[in-house]
């Protein structure tokens, strides 16, 4: 659909925004407390930060909330009534970087796959996805590796590339075609030279992109293969504090908890955010623990992110290239880092 | 859904983080990527800090005892209930009581101490985890003259040479056990001193085993190594006051050319970081260790150097700041003696009241001794060191007031149940080991008729008759600046935009005394010493075990283990010739325990290690001390 791509003058952005905070929730990069920035349902288009490094917590949250009601459990007479909680509130996720994008087709893709995950759905076929491509990489990112940025060639609405005076937006699918129709003409198709800047500036963040390179495949070739040495992970394992950042940061990781939650005389259970990181993620009711040892935890993680197996089922390794885990992490056990320790079977700390 | 910066509960590194809400109800957490501390990183108990809120047992209507059982009231009988109780057992001269907490704010914490010495008249107030820290800051703060500790994780994470004095900083204080593995990873050489070999203790260039109870003892060491250099580089330039009669009262002591190599990393450091975890221990003892730590942070130069940090960490979020608003037996709020006559007159003008000034009974001697007892945000049991057994001797108490945000077994035993705000919902200030004072803002509204924890303190005294002034948290803390001269900067300084205020400057060329040093060792016999781990047991605390992911662990090794545990070297089961879940028996000139073992691959032979949430269990065997020598053998 590049041949539909239109521009928009940033004096009009407000008013598109306004336009579509009347039809639906509209979530986009604000600014929080002290320089943070975050993803935010916005009350007034002035909030939206354009100039930004990807927010630390990602998008992810406002489809897979960290804490997100299923099903209301009631007692009725002497028998249980279900009932089941589903939000299809229509929603705009608004700025958000091509490596969130892509890791919501990813999610998108798992929940729907299999045993189609019907809350999960509800809430994902109602967002519509306008992402703003890199033309400056993030300081910590790596999306060339994961094939997930700087820019996009699929798996977003619409595309939007900053030109200067006017925004770029390229449809990526019917949903975002029909979103920029409706703007109506807040937008004039782009001109040529329009469309020739927009190659430039990709080209040019792709160069950008200096070293930072995650070698996945040497590594998925060593993981599938049964070469790395097993003390590896118990070596890394000190360097790991086991807060569960990584996977709470995490643009595609969806691992949960089931639990109840009291409320008014009724029950409501909840899906919550878990990490396979947290010692008792594995715990069975007996009290034994397959994956007692962090070591192993540790292994786990990379086993599923980096292995040939789910790269097969997913199409993709579990990672957009973000860096979020980099900044977040409370050890040193990123991902680029050990991805490096896996391909050259080393840790250096 | 709302979103709103406020600074993590739990520990005391002071990390901040975002609560966020829906309905009114916390629903998760997102990091501050900027905030100086945290700089987005949190541990587990952060990333989950909004589940206690949501999902705990929440209190929200006041509660009184009525023919045993706690019935629903209003704010009016309730508060008029606790005055009457309060007033007639003062009347008739009997003790009261009031117990303030390192999970209370700052305002809070004052408006207890200011409830006990102001409108009960009693110097009993003290919280239960004071006895774990302040000693150590005295012992520190008397080398320093009057110094309070100084320096940041950040100055940890960039020194070239790092001493820890463990517990273990990777459960306890997770954020500053990041500032040392990254100092590691950038090239630090790290130091760790204790009985286990912990997680940091793997990564150190040394680890020096100190059997429990004698790290002041091992520092001692380190001193005698230090002061017998010739000429280490980095000690000051002139002796210091006091050089003499220290290098003569360690002179005795057994130096290792490992004790000699720390000493000599040490004094060539450029910035050193010393990080001291919570201690158990008689008090004296601690103050003996504080000033053996600061003792060889002065003669090695690194004691108020700039970029060098000496940092005790407070077993428990605002413990710091508990203890710097007075929430103590021994010292007006500011730490400040109770016969200082300005501080004195101080708090009688802006109180309108003389404070009384009398020592008081400390907080593991109040439950059974006090008639009246008001405590604030403390849950008893999970924090006393006698465990669930002092729940007996609370029974004993006449007129017991809680005020919480959670039914825990305190507040069930209580007469009078204050529903308060929890962290989610509270407002005021907390106090992280560094001195940072940040704000807890609220995220959602307390729940049904529960109220802020200042303004339900205020109102009792009132009840009492000592009226409130205040109208919000603000006004509080504007009234502590006045009386706490550390934080007199803080009232302003805390405004919304800024990432909190220090007490206290980070450094300043005040010269320290020294003093003779007072080593002893406090464990002889072996082969084997029986002692507890840790001074706190996160598992008891309600925003842990009332939060369903951070409770897991902690269940699940109470149903593994209901009759607790002896944590044991390898080495030493073989010797016994017993397994992984074999039981042994303890036997002390106190008393003797059967307990199953596990096995812990960290601990020094010799070292036998029941988690604090075990206490009970070995409280016979202990006999009321912090550790004794035992004999293991096989149960048959
Ligand atoms: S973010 Fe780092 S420290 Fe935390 S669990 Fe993940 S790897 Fe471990
Ligand atoms: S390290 Fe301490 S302050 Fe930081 S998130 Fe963890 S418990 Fe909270």
């Amino acid at each position: 659909m590049a041949n539909e791509a239109r521009t928009i003058s940033k004096r009009d952005v407000a008013g598109w925004l306004a336009a579509l905070m009347r039809r639906a929730e509209v979530i986009a990069p604000v600014a929080a407390h002290g320089g943070d920035v975050a993803f935010a349902a916005i009350s007034s288009p002035e909030q939206v930060v354009f100039d930004f490094q990807n927010s630390l917590h990602p998008p992810k949250q406002f489809v897979l909330p960290q804490t997100d009601p299923l099903v209301v459990i009631r007692r009725n007479g002497n028998g249980i009534e279900l009932e089941p909680v589903r939000d299809a509130h229509p929603r705009v996720i608004f700025n958000l970087r091509s490596c969130d994008a892509r890791s919501l087709a990813f999610l998108y893709r798992m929940h729907a796959s299999d045993l189609p995950d019907g809350a999960y759905l509800a809430r994902a076929e109602n967002v519509t996805l306008v992402s703003l491509a890199c033309t400056v990489p993030c300081e910590l990112g790596f999306c060339t590796c994961c094939d997930a940025g700087p820019f996009l060639k699929e798996g977003t609405d619409v595309q939007l590339t900053d030109l200067g005076e006017h925004l770029l937006a390229e449809p990526g699918t019917d949903k975002g075609l029909a979103m920029l129709s409706e703007a109506g003409d807040l937008f004039r198709p782009a001109r040529p030279d329009e469309e020739r800047r927009r190659l430039e500036l990709e080209e040019a963040a792709k160069r950008a992109f200096g070293a930072e390179t995650c070698h996945f495949a040497s590594a998925m070739r060593r993981v599938s293969t049964g070469r790395v040495p097993e003390e590896l992970w118990g070596t890394m394992s000190d360097w790991c504090l086991e807060c569960g950042g990584c996977n709470f940061v995490c643009p595609t990781c969806y691992c949960f908890s089931v639990k109840d939650m009291k409320q008014d005389g009724s029950w409501v259970r909840c899906r919550t955010w878990d990490s396979c990181q947290y010692q008792a993620f594995t715990l069975e009711a007996s009290g034994h623990n397959p994956r007692e040892r962090r070591a192993d935890r540790i292994k786990r993680r990379f086993f599923h992110k980096v292995s040939a197996q789910y790269y097969l089922r997913d199409g993709t390794v579990g990672c957009v290239g973000c860096g979020r885990c980099v900044r977040v992490c409370l050890g040193t056990t990123d991902m680029p880092a050990v991805v490096e320790a896996i391909r050259k079977g080393a840790w250096n700390g | 859904m709302d979103s709103v910066l406020t600074t993590c509960p739990f520990c005391a590194c002071g990390c901040s983080l975002y609560v966020q809400a829906s309905n009114g109800r916390p629903t998760g957490v997102a990091p501050s990527e900027n905030h100086p501390v945290s700089r987005g990183r949190l541990c587990a108990r952060g990333w989950n800090a909004h589940e206690a809120p949501a999902w705990g047992d929440r209190l929200t209507r006041p509660l009184v005892r009525r023919g045993g059982r706690l019935e629903p009231t209003s704010w009016e009988n309730a508060l008029e209930l606790a005055r009457a109780s309060l007033t007639t057992l003062i009347e008739a001269g009997k003790d009261v009581g009031v117990l303030g907490s390192a999970r209370a704010t700052n305002e809070e914490n004052y408006l207890a101490v200011r409830l006990a010495r102001g409108a009960l008249r009693t110097g009993s107030v003290d919280s239960f985890l004071r006895a774990t820290y302040q000693p150590l800051v005295d012992g520190i703060v008397a080398v320093a003259n009057g110094r309070a500790p100084a320096g940041t994780l950040a100055d940890v994470e960039a020194s070239d040479f790092i001493l820890v004095l463990e517990g273990d900083l990777a459960n306890t204080h997770p954020q500053a056990a990041h500032a040392v593995i990254k100092a590691v990873k950038a090239g630090a050489r790290l130091v760790t001193v204790g009985c286990a070999r912990t997680q940091l203790a793997r990564l150190a260039a040394l680890h020096l085993p100190a059997l429990p109870g004698e790290r002041g003892f091992l520092v001692a060491g380190l001193v005698a190594a230090a002061v017998a250099e010739p000429e280490p580089a980095g000690s000051p330039e002139r002796p210091l006051p006091g050089f003499e009669a220290l290098r003569g009262s360690v002179a005795a002591l057994p130096v290792s050319e490992q004790l000699r190599q720390v000493a000599r990393w040490l004094a060539q450091a450029t910035r050193a970081g010393i990080l001291v975890g919570p201690d158990g221990g008689p008090p004296e003892r601690l103050v003996r260790e504080g000033t053996a730590i600061a003792t060889l942070a002065a003669v090695t130069g690194h004691l108020g150097r700039p970029g060098s940090a000496l940092l005790p960490l407070p077993a428990r979020g605002n413990l710091r700041g508990a203890c710097e608003m007075g929430v103590m037996p021994h010292l007006l709020p500011g730490t400040i003696p109770l016969t200082e006559a300005t501080a004195g007159a101080r708090l009688a003008r802006v109180w309108g009241r003389a404070p009384a000034s009398a020592l008081g009974l400390t907080a593991a001697g109040m439950p059974g001794r006090v008639a009246g007892l008001v405590v604030h945000a403390e849950d008893v049991p999970a924090v006393a060191p006698t465990g669930q057994d002092v729940l007996e001797a609370l029974g004993q108490t006449e007129c017991l007031v809680v005020l919480d945000a959670f039914l825990t077994p305190t507040a069930r035993a209580a007469h009078v149940v204050l529903p308060v705000a929890s962290f989610a919902e509270g407002e005021g200030t907390i106090t992280s080991l560094e001195g940072r004072v940040q704000r807890v803002r609220p995220a959602a509204r307390p729940p049904g008729e529960a109220r802020h924890g200042w303004r339900a303190l205020s109102e009792l005294s009132a009840a009492l008759g000592l009226p409130f002034p205040y109208r919000s948290a603000n006004d509080v803390l504007r009234e502590i600046g006045e009386v706490v001269p550390a934080y007199a900067a803080v009232a302003d300084g805390t405004r919304d935009e800024a990432w909190g205020t220090f007490t206290s400057p980070p450094s300043d060329d005040r010269e320290p005394t020294l003093r003779p040093l007072a080593a002893d060792r406090v464990v002889a016999a072996l082969p084997a010493v029986l002692a507890l781990e840790g001074v706190f047991d996160w598992g008891s605390d309600p925003l842990v075990s009332l939060s369903p992911t951070l409770c897991r662990d902690h269940v699940s090794r109470r149903k593994l283990y209901p009759q607790g545990l002896v944590q044991m070297s390898r080495r030493d089961a073989d010797g016994l010739g017993v397994r992984h879940g074999w039981s042994v028996r303890l036997a002390s000139a106190h008393g003797e325990v059967a307990l199953p073992i596990v096995l812990c691959n960290e601990l020094e032979p010799g070292v036998l290690l029941v988690p604090y949430a075990f206490r009970e269990r070995v409280a016979g065997v202990l006999g009321g001390r912090s550790e004794v020598p035992v004999t293991a053998e096989k149960v048959q």
